[in-house]
């Protein structure tokens, strides 16, 4: 099964051919560098700027794939979550497109998309996956952090979100509270990796309330607190710099932690459910599960008892199509297409 | 073919000389460096740089970065500001690319075409010696042509790449091959710079001022505010403009604000996502109109500029009559004038008090 994916939830504009859960071609705009003015770290949120682009990504994954849009079985579209004004002009194209090649459409959460961006394939059907449901999922980005227990393909119940900021929102917000630039995610990682992570004990949070809540705002405050009394005035830069690794170090620790130990208490939670079968495969998927301590911390505490999938691609870790074609592959099986006469509603709230 | 000097069999001093005399001539020098091979031009020549560009085929525009040899070089060519000091001083040269606004001094192709460039000071003292004795900044570019192999040894690049761009380059640095490490972390320091709100633009006249000692607390200042506006629902747009500090509170007063809305999601931070919307439930029986309005809550924090709200469709927004919560309101000051005439704005500004939990809140009319 030939699909066209299309994912425009925020930033990236992404388009990507899949087979099956093969992923032929992934582009994402950020990646191709179409025009100077789009480039940089932080790229543009205007609606223009996914209109400009999205034909010519369009034509490149095509390319790359060596297909024509006459030749796929399916389109497949983002509906939600994400920004309401982007979203709108990935489903406005794939309604054009549909009715111009008479295809059927397949509408995909993009939650859904980043759980199977860690049981995708690349082109040549690698790696192999095997799974068996109950999955349960971390995922961990800029704007989400939850974890998700995945009863089957298409049956989601969320145990656990943050109340507050998103653990990738954390690491941005301590990077700017210690003056080391934007995105904070990668420098922080860098910069840690010669840091003293006990230096500065700090809360874990919501520890006291075994439950699985998340909350990253008390600790993005704690940093703050900490950051004014460590740090003064024309401090010699050689103490500065040490003092920020170690404060990155600890951080980015105490956040680990948290996550591991969610995951734990949700682990704990789902075994004493009545009829629910054991979990026996963990996913962690999203752009910090790009961070490499993240995942070594995550492997140590969990693959002793479950086996661990996440992306093999570093490209799978951010907002691409490519996960979007293979959720909406497994969408397809169970004849989940849309049907409605009414046109697709963007959902930038939607939930699992 | 490029001449290829082996770095152990002459003298630093004479490679430099030869590097630097190829630099001068307007040629491409490929150079070791602590993350993998690198390709160089003088970035003041524009003869150099379009050659550098004709080798790199296919970038399509992506800007080059530049190696200076000190922090002293870099404010000659970018404006350094603290964040960009701080990384300077503190963890370079090392494996890192500093963006920065740039000063216009490098050649046409250098810099983005958003008029900002990234700066290296490699953490390998020939790349900064060369640098030192050009007296300019050269390109810190990888020597691959576009899309292919991460170059650890000089075969990878020339293995991979045209016998047309082998002959681009003039002189080829070999220093065997260099061990696999990650190219260097970019980090542009160019977002969130500190706000200093122009004196005169605005007039706030404060109408109401609160300690508040936890996050409730300041979620029920929310709810009363919207309480004592909530009349001009279906009149006018009602916006609540905050200003205030990481961990201040801003999203605490807005989930008192949507409280009263019967706003059904849970709200949280919208920094990533930039806008989130939510329908409003409840309104008041003065409410005429049969469409409801729509709670728009913001975060500007990851926007550079004003124009990109505007791309969002934020004044049509607020034409149509709805409520706003606008976490860094002083950062998009500027478009408050285009929509006063549309809204009441009230000013919400939040600052940390003595005690740790502890917030000292003034709540301010606004006039343009």
């Amino acid at each position: 099964m030939k699909i066209l994916a299309i994912d425009t939830s925020f930033d990236e504009t992404s388009v990507a051919i899949t087979h099956d859960d093969c992923i032929i071609a992934n582009k994402i705009s950020s990646e191709i560098e179409i025009h100077k003015k789009w480039g940089g770290v932080v790229p543009s949120i205007a609606r223009r700027m996914h209109e400009e682009k999205i034909d010519f990504v369009i034509q490149e994954a095509l390319n790359q794939a060596k297909l024509k849009l006459e030749d796929l079985d399916y389109f497949a579209v983002t509906y939600g979550p994400g920004l309401a004004i982007a979203l709108e002009v990935g489903i406005q194209k794939i309604e054009k497109l549909a009715k111009e090649y008479n295809k059927k459409i397949i509408i995909v959460n993009h939650m859904e998309g980043h759980i199977y961006s860690a049981l995708s394939k690349n082109s040549k059907g690698n790696p192999k996956i095997e799974y068996e449901f109950p999955i349960l999922a971390l995922l961990v980005s800029g704007g989400h952090t939850e974890l998700v227990l995945m009863k089957d393909h298409g049956s989601y119940e969320i145990i656990g979100r943050t109340l507050d900021d998103a653990v990738g929102e954390a690491f941005d917000k301590v990077g700017r509270m210690l003056e080391i630039g934007y995105p904070g995610g990668p420098m922080i990682e860098e910069i840690a990796k010669t840091g003293d992570e006990n230096a500065y004990p700090l809360p874990i949070p919501m520890t006291k309330t075994r439950n699985t809540e998340m909350s990253y705002s008390g600790l993005k405050t704690a940093i703050l607190y900490l950051t004014r009394k460590v740090f003064t005035e024309n401090m010699d830069p050689k103490i500065k710099a040490k003092i920020t690794r170690d404060i990155a170090a600890s951080f980015q620790k105490t956040a680990i932690d948290s996550l591991i130990l969610k995951t734990t208490i949700a682990l704990d939670k789902i075994s004493k459910t009545d009829n629910m079968p054991a979990v026996k495969d963990l996913i962690l998927a999203g752009g910090v599960a790009a961070n490499n301590l993240l995942r070594k911390r995550f492997r140590l505490a969990f693959s002793k008892k479950y086996r661990i999938h996440y992306p093999t691609d570093k490209k799978l870790f951010c907002d691409n199509a490519g996960m979007i074609g293979v959720a909406a592959y497994h969408n397809a099986l169970r004849g989940n297409f849309y049907t409605k006469e009414n046109p697709i509603q963007r959902e930038p709230n939607l939930s699992l | 073919m490029p001449k290829i000097i082996k770095i152990s069999d002459i003298t630093t001093e004479e490679i430099i000389k030869e590097a630097v005399n190829t630099l001068k001539e307007g040629g491409l020098i490929v150079f070791p460096t602590e993350t993998m091979y690198g390709i160089g031009a003088d970035a003041t020549n524009q003869k150099a740089i379009d050659k550098l560009l004709e080798y790199k085929t296919r970038r399509e525009g992506k800007p080059l970065s530049i190696a200076v040899d000190t922090i002293e070089m870099a404010e000659k060519y970018v404006e350094v500001n603290n964040i960009a000091k701080n990384l300077y001083s503190s963890f370079l040269p090392g494996p890192l690319t500093v963006v920065s606004k740039s000063l216009g001094k490098v050649a046409k192709g250098v810099e983005s075409e958003i008029g900002t460039l990234g700066v290296r000071i490699p953490d390998y003292s020939l790349v900064t010696d060369i640098v030192k004795s050009l007296g300019k900044p050269i390109t810190a570019t990888s020597a691959n042509a576009s899309y292919k192999k991460r170059p650890y040894a000089v075969e990878d690049i020339l293995n991979n790449i045209s016998t047309k761009q082998q002959n681009l380059i003039d002189l080829i640095l070999d220093a065997g091959t260099l061990p696999k490490r990650e190219p260097s972390t970019v980090v542009d320091t160019t977002l969130n710079q500190e706000v200093v709100l122009r004196q005169g633009n605005i007039k706030l006249t404060p109408v109401l001022e609160r300690v508040t000692n936890s996050g409730e607390e300041t979620q029920a200042l929310g709810i009363e505010l919207l309480n004592k506006y909530k009349h001009y629902l279906g009149y006018k747009s009602i916006i609540f403009a905050l200003e205030g500090d990481l961990g201040a509170g801003k999203t605490e007063m807005t989930k008192g604000i949507a409280r009263v809305l019967g706003v059904k999601d849970a709200i949280n931070s919208p920094t990533f996502i930039i806008e989130k919307e939510y329908a409003i439930e409840t309104v008041p029986d003065s409410y005429l109109s049969e469409k409801k309005p729509t709670f728009y809550h913001i975060d500007t924090w990851r926007i550079f500029e004003t124009e990109e709200l505007e791309q969002l469709g934020f004044l049509k927004q607020v034409s149509l009559g709805n409520v706003f919560s606008i976490e860094w309101a002083d950062k998009i000051i500027d478009l408050f004038n285009k929509i006063s005439e549309d809204s009441i704005i009230i000013w919400i500004k939040i600052e940390h008090g003595k005690e740790e939990n502890q917030r000292l809140i003034t709540v301010s009319d606004y006039k343009a």
